[in-house]
């Protein structure tokens, strides 16, 4: 009679044990993932993950461990938004595990402790990372630690409207010379000027839309500046080249007195500048590799090459023609589980794969991080991704990651907007650049 | 009595509270977070301190030779390595090849210390590789330690014996967290661009309050009241509408007005003009819609202030004035507008502040352009403290400038108080207590 009931309970128990038996084998974690900028082409940079979650998940399987990631992801259109979001979820510990951004976010929120470096959980010589271009990890480091793995690499070209150049006199043999021209130095940024105005003095484009930059603050106001032989950091010291920033706020403010830009371009709405550049109301206008995406897919313009030749930022007074590279890195940050970060950081190896990357630089128009990806069919076979990792990618700069960047940045980019819209003559706005300068950031920058 | 006032106390106890959180607590905080050079990169809650190579690069000119011994990043395969090794419970295989085989060995960086592991026999894998490389590493470059003492008792375990003065500047050059500072206020006081915004923000309060918040209120709600009540009532509901309206949806309309594919660049088409945007053509332009933007929101709240007021004054004075034979001139210039004292009062001293405070609309139309032409504080604030294309947010400036708006606020409302002689309109009754 009393054997019963304790038989009863070891069976129970031994149920129970063995119901958690089970669970210590089975894993749900829940990675979360944000990424800025990422508009309906870029949307690779979270499904990557979420592929490589899958993947993740099969090894574990063949290993024996039932694995389960769900992976939360968490696209932003814009940056702004982005940023804000991110940086004050990271102060509230509340960061995503992933984060897709600006390889120059790196400086400061490394030194905030926001994030922490990959290399600790990854192996670096292993591939696919070992195949990464060299120069884009570079880019994704701080410190001489490796941060981020580089999600994605672009460059910042100037176009030309084929049209028009033609009937302002150059042939078709001189438009395929074009981009070695500029390479060589031949063609400049005073060229630029000149053309734009020819083509609004045949009234080929109206007046303004000669040559049309980019409508709002970006990282391609730096490659004039380099274009204009200034030079950002030198020896982990940011720089202020006050003659070549000179030139650079100078040329624009030409542009506007030579009535080929206009004053009020800067903050005019982002679909107009689009579509206006998309159906040849624009002469010469410089963008990203990946504006071909969205101007064959989204505005239309599906005979490209065509109407569209595509060259280096031409060199002004004192520099070299040059371009731009702005990184995305997946970032690991901190205030999670080691164990959740030890998947996540899985999770971007995987997704760093070359067949799963590619799929993000094909559909976004963006640059491989890897040779190997050039050697897949979707990649070779594209005209674009082919010749623009050519043209391009060899000759690109990157902004330094430095954690007082920014606020070199933002008082930059003030004096730029002044000059430009003439609200300050070029030598005011440098002046005042200076002088914010040194109030701001010490002797954190060399002023020359 | 004494129960009655606790009763008093208790009862408003809520809302004091909720005035503590929600409006004292801001205006603290604002004060604290403008005393310090808080960035995203020092972080809110406080920094840590790492020996990162642009702090060794600062110790450097005072300290040359330990700068120079503290930025040796070296992996060392020592006995106490191999003795930490052996007790993170791995293949006993693996310390007992690197003792053999690399003992005495150094490595520059990590990545080349665990390229020598990697290839042990064992073949131990990338989490084991991170774990045993850690136990190597006898430097402290890139570290974090979370305080002072821990920097130091890592700094002191590693052979480096330093004075009180040295320890001090190498943890203020290590500091990864924000300090204590005014340089916030002698940046504003010093910066060339504080100054325009300042006019600008002048400008803006100014002429919206005069055009729109009291002159053209005055006006509307003085035609509405010569108006019959059912035409009043729809003219009053118009202009109620942009004040309803999301703001978002309402900027935006006024964008299609002026945007280059707009209204005003059709219809200027149709004369022969070239399409443009008109808002950001110029700073004149963008002024003007600025100023319309906003005035058109503002005017609604003095129409109601002073509908309400002209409706308490008693008819009576108007028939008597007509009877007299005023005109409508004399009416307003000698009945309406010496009643409207007040009320013109109460409409400036609220609309003032709100105007000094508020920038979405701005934010949503110019975003401060062309050129900064348009920025005001509170927008300069806003762009300083939450906008960085960098991502270092500068929360101490942006405090700063948002304390600044405080004090303004706090001394206009003093002011204002005084000139309504707030003493006599809250006085004491003199039949109670």
């Amino acid at each position: 009679m009393t054997i019963l009931p304790t038989l009863k309970c070891l069976t129970v128990a031994a149920a129970i044990l063995a119901s958690t038996t089970v669970l210590a084998f089975a894993k749900d974690i829940t990675i979360s993932v944000w990424a800025g900028g990422t508009g309906p082409n870029d949307t690779y940079r979270l499904d990557a993950i979420e592929i490589a979650a899958q993947q993740l998940e099969r090894e574990a399987a063949i290993r024996g461990e039932d694995l389960k990631i769900k992976v939360e992801k968490t696209p932003y259109a814009d940056w702004e938004s982005f940023k804000q979001a991110l940086t004050l979820a990271a102060e509230a510990k509340k960061a995503p595990n992933i984060v897709a951004t600006g390889h120059e976010d790196i400086g400061p929120w490394s030194q905030a402790g926001l994030i922490v470096p990959i290399e600790d959980y990854v192996d670096l010589d292993s591939w696919p990372l070992n195949g990464i271009y060299e120069n884009l990890m570079e880019i994704a480091s701080f410190n001489g630690v490796v941060y981020g793995i580089p999600q994605d690499a672009e460059s910042r070209p100037m176009f030309f409207w084929k049209p028009y150049m033609k009937a302002i006199g150059y042939s078709d043999a001189d438009l395929d010379a074009l981009p070695q021209k500029v390479q060589d130095g031949g063609y400049t940024m005073a060229n630029v000027l000149e053309d734009a105005k020819k083509m609004q003095d045949k009234g080929l484009v109206q007046p303004g839309y000669g040559f049309y930059p980019r409508n709002s603050n970006g990282p391609d106001y730096w490659q004039f500046y380099t274009s204009f032989g200034g030079t950002m950091e030198e020896d982990g010291k940011l720089v202020f080249d006050k003659a070549a920033m000179t030139r650079t706020y100078q040329f624009f403010a030409d542009a506007v007195k030579d009535g080929v830009t206009k004053k009020n371009h800067i903050g005019m709405p982002g679909d107009q500048w689009w579509k206006e550049v998309a159906t040849g109301k624009a002469g010469i206008w410089h963008g990203g590799t990946w504006h071909y995406a969205r101007l064959v897919k989204q505005e239309g313009l599906t005979n490209f090459f065509d109407n569209v030749v595509f060259t280096l930022i031409p060199a002004g007074e004192g520099g070299k023609a040059n371009t731009l590279t702005h990184p995305l890195v997946y970032l690991l940050t901190s205030g999670h589980e080691k164990e959740e970060t030890e998947i996540a950081a899985q999770l971007i190896k995987i997704a760093s794969e070359p067949r799963i990357n590619v799929l993000h630089a094909m559909k976004s128009a963006h640059l491989g991080i890897a040779k190997a990806e050039s050697e897949i069919d979707l990649y070779s076979s594209d005209r674009w991704a082919r010749e623009a990792t050519e043209r391009l990618l060899p000759y690109a700069n990157a902004m330094p990651n430095n954690a007082d960047f920014g606020t070199y940045w933002n008082i930059m980019w003030k004096g730029l907007e002044a000059s430009w819209t003439g609200a300050k003559t070029v030598d005011a706005s440098i002046g005042d650049v200076e002088t914010e300068l040194k109030s701001t950031l010490g002797d954190k920058i060399v002023i020359r | 009595m004494k129960s009655s006032r606790m009763l008093g106390l208790i009862m408003i106890a809520p809302a004091a509270i909720m005035i503590l959180l929600f409006f004292l607590m801001p205006v603290v905080l604002t004060g604290v977070f403008s005393m310090t050079n808080m960035t995203t990169a020092t972080g809110i809650s406080g920094g840590a301190y790492q020996i990162a190579p642009h702090s060794l690069n600062d110790l450097k000119s005072t300290m040359p030779d330990i700068a120079e011994q503290m930025s040796q990043p070296r992996y060392t395969i020592d006995e106490t390595g191999l003795k930490a090794v052996e007790g993170l419970g791995l293949d006993a295989g693996i310390a007992t090849e690197l003792r053999a085989k690399h003992m005495g060995e150094v490595f520059k960086t990590r990545r080349e210390a665990e390229r020598m592991i990697k290839g042990l026999d064992q073949g131990p894998s990338t989490t084991q590789v991170k774990q045993i490389s850690e136990q190597f590493n006898r430097s402290v470059v890139n570290s974090r330690f979370s305080s002072r003492q821990e920097l130091f008792t890592a700094l002191d375990t590693l052979g480096f014996k330093l004075t009180d003065a040295q320890k001090d500047s190498i943890a203020e050059a290590t500091y990864t967290g924000w300090n204590w500072t005014t340089e916030n206020f002698s940046r504003i006081v010093s910066s060339p661009d504080m100054a325009r915004v300042l006019f600008n923000t002048l400008l803006y309060v100014a002429l919206v309050l005069v055009l729109f918040n009291t002159t053209y209120a005055m006006l509307l709600a003085i035609w509405t009241h010569y108006m019959p009540a059912a035409p009043a009532t729809i003219f009053r509901s118009i202009w109620l509408l942009p004040r309803i309206t999301p703001v978002v949806i309402y900027v935006l309309m006024w964008k299609w007005l002026a945007w280059d594919t707009g209204f005003i660049s059709v219809l200027m088409g149709k004369f022969g003009y070239p399409p443009k945007n008109y808002l950001l053509d110029n700073a004149y332009n963008a002024w003007l819609f600025v100023i319309l933007i906003n005035g058109f929101i503002g005017a609604s709240m003095g129409m109601l202030v002073f509908s309400s007021a002209l409706k308490a004054i008693p008819k009576s004075q108007f028939f008597a004035s007509e009877v007299d034979g005023a005109s409508r001139w004399q009416q307003i210039r000698y009945i309406i507008l010496p009643q409207m004292r007040w009320p013109i009062l109460f409409v400036t001293c609220y609309q003032t502040l709100s105007l000094l405070a508020s920038f979405n609309e701005i934010l949503l139309s110019t975003r401060g352009g062309p050129g900064k032409a348009t920025e005001v504080w509170s927008l300069a604030a806003y762009h300083t403290a939450l906008n960085n294309y960098a991502g270092n947010l500068e929360y101490g400036l942006g405090a700063a400038m948002a304390l600044v708006l405080v004090v303004i606020g706090i001394v206009l409302s003093l002011f204002y108080l005084r000139i309504f002689n707030y003493g006599t309109l809250v006085s004491r009754p003199l039949i109670e207590d």
